[in-house]
């Protein structure tokens, strides 16, 4: 049976003291059954682009920190712990490293900083819903002995919303990502088939949803796919109307037909409740029927269209 | 922007639009789409066309190659804010274009705001007295915006030796040259630079100048740190003089996607009556690209002072360097 844990930071002020005990308190709960022969640990943040983690937009390697501790201390000193993250269509990652604050927790933690779109790479060939791709995927993401996925609790403007299984889409080392989105669903799977997450952490400590809030929340799991029905039930999507959990149930990604739904100090509702609720489809539409009146306009009068909106 | 600048000059009047000249093979298909002609390298298009003007969009440590080529071929040239990345680049170009006797502007756009035109206005009818005080933010995403179909921030603008700075030359530049417009003479009082990106360049600063002229103090705020996308805009200027205040935020549009289907229905009726359309005036901020150049042009055609003062931008360059010594930058 999977198992999602939800806990809440208990100060306002959301201290590294408090992020620290929040974590590992879920991570306790979570009550991971850590292999005997672990080496090698990557931890994937989703860094999708240079905006800050106040922005709610990529993760806060606050919460990156605790988990570094954690490990060390139930798997020894000696173990190998690697920050990973591959270039974006719009984004590098030597810079997002940087800006985003890992450059400084590498260095204090003493951890490596990897980029997923250098090194060795590795066709991996995956088949979803009868459609074959081949991915290509950094050979540090199949070697580990433990994958931890730290993924923001947000919504997506193409795919409705993001949280584990869309972070690890992320991992692909092809920086132009941009060329899947016609058949991103598939994509998001196919990732998530070749890069299976073993324990998911999402920090949901600045969520987005129509603006950034404060909400606090930590999730842990140890399935990807049912900690994204529960994301997806806290960001007011029914997870079986998300195209890619929907596929992604199909190909047996994870289990959500029991999901061991462990609510620490706050429940589901109270953490719904506190959500900014984003209106996915009338946001799609109404920015396809704004291009589509621009483009209208421009046509007729001969205006310009500014290079930002010209696809 | 140079895209941005090709589709406005094909819509100024008497401007032919001779050629393009692009290392980006997109770029020049994009050109090629509006039926002009392209080159690889503006060497060659300088070599083979008979030309009056180039507008120089380009990365700021290769503008004064450009610029020093164009102007030896004699021509007038358009280019892109900042004018350069230091003052001892920009003392170089000036002088260039002083031996050359040709002329250049640079794309100061943020004059032509019609909300930055009125309060320069009311400044100098003297409804506001004597100036005291005048304070300025620009505060949003610099080179990190999020276009349609998503692109890397090229490599140069976080590069301190090839873009000359950060947040401070990039929107620094063009709150300077207002206040440098509006009062001249400006001495640096202050300057804090912030990195909180870590970034080779700086992502903030925070600017204090003083005009020997007038004693106005002006306080500047610059930031590239805010997540902003279009239409978004975070821009404003308030001037408090000894009878009154102005600000740029009483004529901004306050909504701009009401602005927008405002400007874009009065366009329409304009084409409809056959009168002269405001190209972009709907995104109220790149309007602004639009008329600068059409006064570059129109200092061209009607052979008239250059709207933009090569000395003000020099002086601008200064100020600047000033501020990058006093801010640690």
């Amino acid at each position: 049976m999977a198992k999602v844990v939800l806990t809440s930071l208990t100060a306002k002020d959301f201290s590294q003291t408090d992020i620290n005990n929040t974590v590992t308190k879920s991570l306790d709960l979570l009550g991971h059954s850590f292999g005997s022969n672990i080496k090698d640990i990557v931890i994937k943040p989703n860094l999708c682009y240079y905006w800050d983690y106040s922005t709610g937009e990529t993760t806060d390697p606050r919460v990156i920190a605790p988990i570094i501790d954690y490990m060390r201390n139930r798997l020894g000193r000696d173990i190998d712990i690697s920050i990973v993250e591959a270039d974006a269509s719009a984004m590098k990652t030597k810079y997002c490293f940087k800006a985003l604050g890992y450059d400084k927790l590498s260095e204090i933690k003493g951890v490596n900083l990897v980029n997923l779109s250098e090194g060795n790479i590795i066709d991996v060939n995956v088949e979803v819903a009868g459609a074959k791709f081949t991915l290509p995927i950094n050979e540090i993401m199949l070697r580990a002995n433990l994958r931890i996925n730290v993924p923001k609790l947000r919504t997506h403007n193409t795919v409705g919303m993001t949280c584990a299984l869309k972070n690890i889409f992320g991992a692909i080392a092809k920086p132009r990502k941009y060329a899947y989105h016609s058949n991103l669903p598939q994509a998001i799977v196919g990732a998530n088939k070749a890069i299976r997450s073993d324990i998911c952490i999402v920090d949901g400590i600045v969520a987005k949803g129509s603006v950034p809030r404060k909400l606090g929340t930590i999730i842990a799991s140890d399935d990807p796919l049912a900690n994204d029905y529960v994301a997806a039930k806290i960001m007011r999507f029914n997870p079986k109307r998300v195209q890619y959990l929907n596929l992604a149930t199909k190909e047996k990604i994870g289990n959500t037909d029991k999901i061991n739904l462990v609510e620490d100090n706050i429940t589901l509702a109270e953490i719904r409740a506190k959500f900014p609720h984003y209106n996915y489809q009338w946001h799609r539409l109404s920015w396809k029927l704004q291009l589509k009146i621009l483009r209208a306009y421009a046509y007729i009068v001969g205006d310009v269209i500014p290079p930002v909106l010209e696809k | 922007m140079g895209k941005l600048h090709l589709m406005n000059a094909l819509r100024i009047d008497g401007v032919n639009v001779v050629a393009g000249a692009d290392r980006n093979e997109g770029n020049r298909l994009f050109a090629q789409n509006h039926r002009v002609k392209t080159y690889g390298d503006y060497a060659s298009l300088l070599d083979k066309e008979k030309i009056d003007a180039a507008i120089i969009s380009l990365p700021t440590h290769l503008k004064k190659e450009a610029v020093v080529l164009a102007s030896e071929s004699g021509l007038d040239v358009f280019l892109d804010k900042p004018l350069a990345g230091n003052a001892t680049d920009a003392e170089e170009i000036v002088q260039k274009i002083r031996k050359e006797k040709t002329r250049l502007t640079v794309g100061v756009n943020y004059r032509f705001f019609d909300s930055v035109q009125k309060i320069r206005n009311s400044m100098e009818s003297g409804k506001l007295g004597d100036v005291v005080l005048a304070t300025s933010e620009l505060i949003m995403n610099g080179p990190f915006s999020h276009p349609l179909v998503p692109t890397p921030v090229a490599d140069w603008w976080l590069s301190k030796e090839m873009a000359g700075g950060g947040a401070l030359l990039d929107l620094g530049y063009h709150v300077v040259d207002l206040f440098n417009w509006m009062f001249g003479d400006l001495q640096v009082a202050y300057s804090n630079l912030g990195w909180r990106f870590n970034l080779p360049v700086e992502d903030s600063a925070i600017i204090v100048l003083e005009s020997k002229k007038t004693s106005v103090k002006c306080v500047a705020s610059v930031g590239w740190f805010m997540k902003m996308i279009f239409p978004a805009f975070n821009f404003r200027i308030n001037l408090n003089g000894t009878a009154g205040s102005e600000s740029t935020d009483r004529y901004a549009p306050s909504d701009l996607r009401v602005h927008a289907a405002k400007e874009a229905v009065s366009n329409l009726l304009r084409r409809i009556a056959m009168r002269k359309v405001h190209y972009l005036s709907y995104t109220y901020y790149y309007a602004s690209f639009h008329s600068i150049l059409e006064s570059f042009f129109d200092m061209i055609k009607k052979d008239v002072d250059n709207p933009i003062s090569i000395e003000q931008q020099l002086q601008v360059m200064r100020i600047i360097d000033e501020c990058y010594k006093q801010g640690g930058g």
